[in-house]
């Protein structure tokens, strides 16, 4: 009979802690969406509602029509179109090669291995930021390519970053052995067994890979900023950054242009949701 | 004896296959990691010993460069110092967040896939974006900010417009940013073996032992993970700068990278920037050295996992 109580009081006690941590995760999911709430709001209203006080959490009369004038200003189709010229090529590229060296770590057997797969995992704690000038002088000096998109993309051919080529190999080495060694009896060579066996069971891992080369291409300004100098090529963050300068007191135009922006990564990730969290916890897991 | 010889041949023939293919696979990144990371790295410390500005001949100049960096340079220094605050604010602000948001998570709530979506949302925001947007939130008479402190009673700040606040202002974007964190320790949180919190429930310890002397001990290798990503990450923080503040008010957000692409790209000083990025990796380094180190003391590795 005490027992009973005991366990039905302990029940009781978990039953109020989750309640709990329920109010507070809404709480504090409330709190990080109100940023972006903020953003939207203020980019349906007029000046005069954005300037006074106190502020309101909602707009008046839903102006979507600010939408249309900030595309006078912001030509974000044609910025839009711009990005992805960098990107598409860049994650295919980045995710095929990506692919390839996570095999050869993860299945193969030959010399060195130990050795490149080190430098590889070295170069992950080597900041971006210090390579930035000897590889601009590189493809602008040495390939004459500036205000070209090639060094944004012709990098991400190299094997797509260390980090993701790490992800690749640590999601293919769970996958197992023997679904190689059965296609090695029928025949299979090295690269039909990657092509065939290996990428087919990786689906996750390769579209974590793409949304990950996705944000990190969509975050970049600086390398951006470097390479492109005409306004004809210039990116959304490019764009964005030279949008702010001209306009300076139309916060509502402003706010039209950042939610556009917003908008594609917000798409793909809701598309590559499931597979993403599914990736992120594995590297996660294991390092 | 003549199938021997003929198995050793296949074998051989299927090694070789091997070989080949591996190397194939791998010339891509082995392109990558000679030609865009190595040799730019050493190119850096060579171009730092001399004078060069983008175009005519190099000009041996030695130690130069480093000495005029710390005697002279009228930002170097500072920029040091507000890149290490900002870092250690970013990282430990998002550490704690994303910590204590996993924990919640990690309750038997309902929805817990769609709040995880919510947190993770911000990091899939293109950055120039989130500074964009976060500026007017920042604006010091009608942002939102302002606005909730008004209701504390606390007069109009000035946000990334005063000396004072703009560091911990863009920190807390970086904290909000911070949502790949989440899933991270929600992951590590989800493998803490079952067992040991129901053995040490049956010896009776308490919630917040069990948090203690469980959770945390299990959690340390990914903490140690999610300290590492995240102080890498800061340390190289220059969008803000580049996008909203140019290094002002004064030089309160001037953060190294910044220092160095402006030495570089608007003063064409290139190897004077290339010495910048050198003493940026030394510090990164010695960070990262210092992590490592210390990680023997704090981090748990379970045994036979992995």
């Amino acid at each position: 009979m005490a027992k009973k109580t005991a366990f039905q009081s302990r029940m009781k006690h978990e039953k109020t802690l989750n309640t709990l941590a329920l109010i507070a995760v809404i709480l504090a999911s409330l709190l990080v969406m109100l940023p972006i709430w903020w953003i939207f709001r203020s980019s349906l209203m007029t000046n005069a509602q954005l300037f006074a006080w106190p502020p309101s959490f909602f707009p008046k009369d839903w102006l979507f029509s600010n939408y249309t004038k900030a595309l006078k200003y912001f030509p974000f189709l044609q910025y839009l179109k711009n990005t992805m010229t960098i990107i598409i090529p860049s994650v295919l590229g980045g995710t095929i090669t990506a692919t390839m060296g996570g095999y050869a770590f993860a299945r193969l057997r030959f010399r060195g291995k130990k050795f490149l797969f080190s430098l590889c995992v070295g170069s992950m704690l080597l900041p971006n930021m210090v390579t930035l000038i000897p590889l601009y002088i590189m493809w602008t000096k040495g390939f004459h390519l500036a205000n070209t998109y090639w060094p944004l993309i012709l990098p991400y051919f190299c094997g797509g970053g260390a980090f993701n080529i790490f992800l690749i190999r640590q999601f293919i080495s769970t996958i197992p052995r023997e679904l190689d060694e059965a296609a090695t009896i029928d025949g299979a060579g090295y690269f039909r067994i990657l092509t065939n066996i290996i990428v087919p069971s990786i689906k996750p891992a390769i579209i974590v890979v793409a949304l990950l080369l996705f944000i990190q291409i969509w975050n970049d300004l600086l390398q951006q900023i470097i390479y492109i100098n005409t306004g004809d090529k210039f990116t959304i963050a490019i764009g964005l950054s030279q949008f702010k300068g001209s306009l300076k007191q139309e916060w509502a135009y402003i706010m039209c242009a950042t939610c556009m922006s917003f908008a594609p990564g917000i798409i793909f990730y809701l598309i590559g949701q499931k597979y993403f969290v599914e990736g992120i916890v594995l590297t996660g897991m294991k390092n | 004896m003549e199938i021997d010889v003929r198995k050793k041949k296949a074998d051989h023939r299927l090694l070789d296959g091997e070989r080949k293919t591996s190397y194939l696979c791998l010339i891509p990144s082995c392109i990558g990691l000679i030609f865009l990371t190595y040799v730019p790295l050493i190119t850096v410390l060579i171009l730092s010993f001399f004078n060069w500005k983008g175009v005519g001949t190099l000009q041996w100049v030695g130690l130069t460069n480093y000495v005029r960096l710390f005697t002279k340079d009228p930002y170097f220094i500072d920029a040091i110092k507000v890149t290490v605050y900002f870092s250690v604010l970013a990282v430990f602000g998002s550490i704690l967040y994303s910590f204590a948001i996993a924990l919640l998570l990690n309750q038997k709530i309902p929805a817990r896939g769609f709040f995880r979506a919510i947190f993770y949302l911000p990091y899939v925001l293109p950055a120039m974006a989130v500074y964009l947007g976060w500026s007017w939130l920042y604006e010091s008479n009608w942002g939102l900010f302002n606005y909730i402190l008004s209701f504390l009673g606390i007069g109009k700040v000035k946000f990334i417009g005063s000396p004072t606040w703009v560091v911990p202002s863009l920190a807390l974007i970086a904290v909000w940013l911070s949502g790949n964190l989440i899933v991270i320790f929600l992951a590590g949180l989800q493998n803490v073996p079952r067992v040991y919190h129901e053995a040490a429930e049956m010896d009776g310890a308490s919630g917040w032992q069990r948090f203690r002397y469980i959770t945390i001990p299990c959690m340390t290798p990914i903490i140690f993970y999610n300290l590492l990503m995240s102080l890498i990450t800061n340390m190289q923080v220059v969008t803000p700068a580049l996008a909203l503040t140019q290094g002002g008010p004064g030089n309160s957000s001037r953060f190294i990278s910044y220092v160095m692409y402006t030495y570089a790209f608007k003063d064409a000083k290139l190897s004077y920037a290339c010495a910048i990025s050198f003493i940026f990796f030394l510090i990164i380094a010695v960070f990262t050295i210092i992590l490592f180190v210390t990680s023997g003391r704090w981090v748990f590795y379970q045994g036979g996992n992995d």
